[in-house]
């Protein structure tokens, strides 16, 4: 029975791993959540959401991990034939449920003494070698001065294989050491990469980097709405507590401002070497849904497309065509006719693109007549500012229009842009 | 607390909560682990209702706190009655007593003013503790739930420590007005309450309003789920189908074509721009059209 607490160690470590933070006590606490509702696949699958999975957004990863740690029975997948009938060792990273409730009743004993074990496992364990522990015992940043960066580096390239192929043999190395050191600097490194010299495997890359920096994110955003909430003085609530004290003014009470609604609208370049950046960010904000009232996404060449993400892969409708010549002046006037009910008071525009317009009207006044109706339009330029104004770029002209202008050229600005605006 | 999950989903069936292994097994969980529940999810998805039908089915008391921005101790645990601490005073005062004695009488439990949260704590056996909209509360108030929600125990300085005879049942829910502290997160299990599918909300709408037509019920809960897609400022709560269901019923709609969608939308949809969006995709969306 050793095996499914190997198991869930093992399944903790590779939630960890891809970004998700689970803290010692959440991990006995799933131990016990298993323990209470037993291994019926359904409920175990809950029980440990609900343990673990603090965050929806983290439900995507969690329910790909579970599948991968703790597929279903046998009839309903095609089984490798020299697997079957034989206990796949939960070593090798597979354990299938068919297998665990042959021994159902070693379950019910185990639930005093998990808590313990199930914290000391990963150390007392024989089977796994002492670095087996790391990635479920320190979080991954701990890791970071780990100097095994060359090696680890090619095992992820592996690891990535076997989750496409879902391979066991290969998972065993993903729990091993140096992964998680390796993956930390990529990801450090990709954060820091310009968008320019993207390519489409560095995009890959850094979308990996993008959870833990929606979280991050997400946590900064709400700080930023509830610091600007305290107002003025209500004098009303400040007299009558005073009255409760016989007259003195012991507690001030503050006139608590309403939370301020802030919608989005997103105009994102895809065109060129501005599409990663592009992309990233609609993906970063969709992450950030959840602090804004409504969060509207359009991308363009030279027309207006919207842009939606569905199952993380960002859907547009029309298609765009990715070879036309960017013309940003045609599609701010399509955004101008569809203004109503779009762009309102509470609404923050957001523009990314290099603004190079290809010589094309560049229609800057628009973006002054959108800043009227809105509470400003916000433009992240992706280009090294030294080449701004040169050649077709027109930023130069939108700049005299925006409330603010900043440069994105990587994943590192532009997650501390988009904080700046809201 | 010896639950199975059986019982669970039982009573949520008897307390005519429909829902899924999801709902069932977090509450199950919740009731025996002894830990918080913090359910997150839409407005008007069901969340605060758990906690009611948890009640229902433990057969205990519900004790409720609203959260609010500004919402502090003195609110939320306890606070010294100050005005009959006064006529006390001035009643003892004509007896001459000593301040000693005095203050024996003036800070005694007739003079705390117990809140929601004392009330759990006190509370002679177990309740269900609801901290409704944990998010709207202020970050401080957080950090004060964690001490209390981790020992179950208060110390008032004049009375000493109250600790809890049963640990409440403690369901905490939030809109994600703001987001949640990590440290409350990790102390708490989680469930993410969503709107439910076609299929689930016409059980509901065939449990709660029997008189509607089965094959109406069905097409009403396909209608406004289509709705939600839509990208409204306010997506229809599940209480509001209900409203539109026996909206419908009261109206005697037979059919569920573009003019019987018109004439109730105001049931559904709370916002002028909402509602327009909506009429002029009527069409397309009603069921049968006309």
């Amino acid at each position: 029975m050793a095996s499914l607490r190997d198991q869930l160690v093992r399944f903790i470590g590779a939630l960890r791993e891809a970004g998700v933070r689970i803290s010692v006590a959440e991990s006995i606490d799933a131990m016990n959540a298993v323990a209470a509702v037993g291994l019926e696949r359904a409920r175990m699958h809950e029980a440990l959401a609900a343990a673990l999975i603090k965050d929806e957004a983290d439900r995507a990863v969690f329910d790909e991990a579970f599948n991968r740690f703790f597929a279903a029975p046998r009839a309903d997948r095609g089984e490798h034939p020299d697997q079957r009938g034989e206990q796949v060792s939960a070593a090798q990273g597979r354990g299938r449920p068919g297998d665990i409730p042959s021994t159902p009743d070693d379950a019910p004993p185990r639930k005093e003494e998990q808590p313990r074990e199930g914290a000391g496992a990963s150390k007392r364990d024989e089977k796994s070698s002492p670095s087996d522990a790391k990635p479920s015992g320190e979080t991954a940043a701990a890791n970071r001065d780990d100097t095994k960066g060359k090696d680890a580096a090619h095992d992820s390239e592996q690891t990535r294989g076997r989750e496409q192929r879902g391979e066991s043999e290969v998972h065993e190395k993903s729990t091993g050491t140096g992964i998680d050191a390796a993956r930390v600097t990529r990801l450090r490194a990709i954060e820091r990469m310009p968008f320019d010299k993207f390519s489409d495997l560095d995009y890959d890359e850094a979308r990996d980097a993008l959870a833990p920096l929606i979280r991050r994110f997400r946590i900064r955003l709400g700080r930023r709405l509830r610091i600007a909430r305290t107002g003025r003085i209500d004098f009303r609530r400040t007299i009558r507590a005073a009255m409760q004290r016989g007259g003195a003014l012991i507690d001030l009470n503050f006139r608590a401002r309403r939370p301020r609604h802030v919608d989005l609208v997103i105009l994102a370049d895809i065109s060129g070497s501005v599409r990663y950046a592009a992309q990233l960010m609609i993906e970063l904000m969709a992450g950030a849904r959840g602090c804004f009232r409504r969060v509207s996404s359009f991308v363009y060449v030279d027309h207006l497309a919207e842009a939606d993400l569905e199952q993380g892969h960002i859907v547009m409708t029309p298609a765009p065509d990715l070879y036309a010549r960017s013309d940003f002046g045609r599609v701010l006037g399509e955004l101008w006719q569809r203004r109503t009910g779009l762009i309102t008071r509470s609404t923050i525009v957001v523009i990314m693109g290099d603004g190079r317009n290809n010589r094309l009207p560049a229609r800057a006044d628009l973006v002054r007549e959108i800043g009227r109706m809105s509470r400003g339009v916000v433009w992240l330029n992706p280009e090294d500012p030294a080449r701004w104004g040169t050649g077709d770029s027109a930023i130069r002209q939108y700049a005299r229009e925006v409330k603010v202008l900043v440069p994105a050229r990587n994943l590192r600005e532009l997650q501390v842009a988009l904080t700046a605006i809201a | 607390m010896d639950v199975t999950h059986e019982q669970i989903s039982e009573g949520l069936k008897r307390a005519l909560y429909v829902t899924n292994e999801r709902v069932e097994t977090a509450i199950f969980l919740a009731l025996a682990l002894e830990k918080p529940l913090l359910i997150e999810g839409p407005a008007g998805a069901g969340k605060t209702e758990v906690a009611k039908v948890l009640a229902e089915i433990l057969h205990t008391e519900l004790i409720r706190l609203q959260c609010y921005e500004g919402l502090d101790e003195a609110r939320a645990l306890y606070e010294w009655n100050y005005q009959k601490q006064l006529l006390r005073m001035q009643a003892d005062e004509q007896q001459g007593l000593r301040w000693e004695e005095l203050s024996e009488h003036i800070f005694s439990r007739d003079y705390l003013l117990e809140r929601p949260l004392l009330k759990a704590i006190t509370a002679p056996s177990r309740v269900v503790l609801l901290i409704d909209e944990v998010d709207k509360a202020d970050e401080e108030f957080e950090a004060f739930l964690l001490e209390l929600l981790s020992d179950f125990q208060v110390s008032v300085p004049e009375l000493g420590t109250l600790k809890a005879h049963e640990r409440p049942a403690v369901i905490l829910t939030s809109n994600r007005a703001r987001e949640l502290s990590e440290a409350l997160r990790r102390r708490c299990l989680h469930l993410f309450i969503d709107f439910p599918g076609a299929e689930q909300e016409r059980k509901i709408i065939e449990l709660k309003v029997p008189e509607l037509d089965a094959k109406l019920a069905a097409e009403a809960a396909r209608f406004v789920g289509a709705i939600r897609k839509l990208g409204l400022r306010k997506p229809p709560s599940i209480a509001e189908t209900l409203d539109w269901a026996r909206a419908l019923v009261r109206l005697g709609v037979r059919e569920l074509d573009t003019d019987a969608v018109r004439t109730a939308l105001g049931v559904l949809l709370k916002h002028e721009d909402d509602r327009a969006k909506v009429e002029s995709k009527a069409s397309t969306l009603a069921p049968r059209r006309r």
